[in-house]
């Protein structure tokens, strides 16, 4: 009787938490938590249409911001991106991967697209007008600035280095500053592929 | 094989391997101690910059002084750091890095890296970047560095 009473205290006990995980989702990135709407934007790609930031059913979206001349941090988060979508498998094809350039001064929308597409086919390089550029990195809170420094290169830029994860209704759910594993960015997206209801 | 006997051989082992040693110290040209491991490029095309990494492993008994390099496949050649600082990314030249006697100087993405800007051609993996070190006593290493899917 007692050991019956334990039993069922258990699986409430574990009911409640199973239901709390189902509220409060949990991720291995840093989740944003309450999810915070982000403003739209649209740019223009380097055929000429536009690529709207916009939620779409079904489909989270994947942001970093970069630019082009950058030979370290933005390789080794494009790469592991391509790690992340190969870990996802087919999953993978509903995942918006949007690298947007911080560095429109050199970059165009077709070097942009150019270098993110190096990494995979379906990956998404934008590089739009100053304003579109500055509004969008406003909105994400991310920074950018030309170094002081003298390079070979022209000039070098600081920039935020998360990757940004935002779900099928334009919510940003999840941060993942550079160094992390991208082991934490396919399990999440995993995540939230399977809450994600497909588009009907 | 007894006990005593196989100390021994290994005793006579030990003795060659040093006698060697000390005949190959003696020669005219002493052995550069400077070895590179772990090398590889990231691909890029013609125009654009591309970062290299590898592991100097600095075996003699001074330190050493990396101060550039350079390679025939690009206009520039600049040793960068990259440090994290508040969620930016920032990058700083690094025009000589010294390495300790003993110790080695890892390159890796996120730290200390090789950029090659402004590539005289496209850098596809498969290719091998032909890069120098130069190091401030006026010595060069020619490393191979093969380009790879990062």
């Amino acid at each position: 009787m007692r050991r019956a009473l334990t039993r069922s205290t258990g699986a409430l006990l574990a009911a409640w938490l199973f239901s709390g995980c189902e509220s409060h989702a949990v991720f291995d990135g840093v989740a944003v938590d309450p999810p915070r709407p982000m403003a739209a934007f649209t740019f223009a790609r380097a055929d000429g249409s536009p690529f709207a930031t916009a939620p779409e059913p079904g489909r989270p979206m994947v942001l970093f911001f970069g630019y082009t001349h950058c030979p370290d941090v933005c390789p080794t988060t494009l790469a592991d991106w391509k790690r992340a979508k190969a870990q996802l498998g087919d999953a993978a094809a509903r995942v918006r991967w949007v690298f947007v350039s911080v560095d429109p001064e050199r970059d165009t929308p077709a070097v942009a697209q150019r270098y993110a597409t190096q990494y995979d086919a379906s990956f998404v390089g934008l590089s739009g007008d100053p304003m579109t550029t500055a509004n969008i990195m406003q909105a994400f809170g991310v920074a950018a600035a030309k170094e002081d420094a003298p390079t070979a290169s022209g000039y070098l830029v600081s920039q935020s280095s998360q990757v940004f994860l935002v779900d099928d209704t334009g919510a940003l759910v999840a941060l993942y500053p550079f160094g992390t594993r991208w082991e934490a960015l396919a399990a999440d997206l995993g995540r939230v592929l399977r809450r994600t209801p497909l588009p009907k | 094989m007894s006990g005593s006997r196989r100390s021994l051989l290994v005793a006579s082992a030990t003795l060659m391997a040093v006698s060697s040693a000390c005949t190959t110290s003696e020669g005219a040209a002493p052995p550069r101690e400077r070895m590179v491991r772990d090398a590889w490029a990231r691909f890029a095309d013609s125009g654009a910059t591309s970062g290299a990494y590898l592991t100097l492993v600095n075996g003699d008994t001074v330190a050493t002084t990396l101060v550039g390099a350079s390679s025939p496949w690009a206009r520039a050649t600049e040793v960068h750091e990259t440090m994290q600082h508040d969620g930016m990314a920032h990058m700083q030249a690094r025009p000589s890095i010294t390495i300790a006697a003993g110790d080695s100087l890892v390159m890796a993405p996120g730290a200390v890296h090789v950029m090659l800007i402004d590539l005289v051609r496209a850098v596809a993996v498969g290719d091998t970047v032909p890069l120098m070190l130069r190091f401030d006593n006026g010595d060069s290493l020619a490393v191979p560095v093969p380009v790879r899917t990062p």
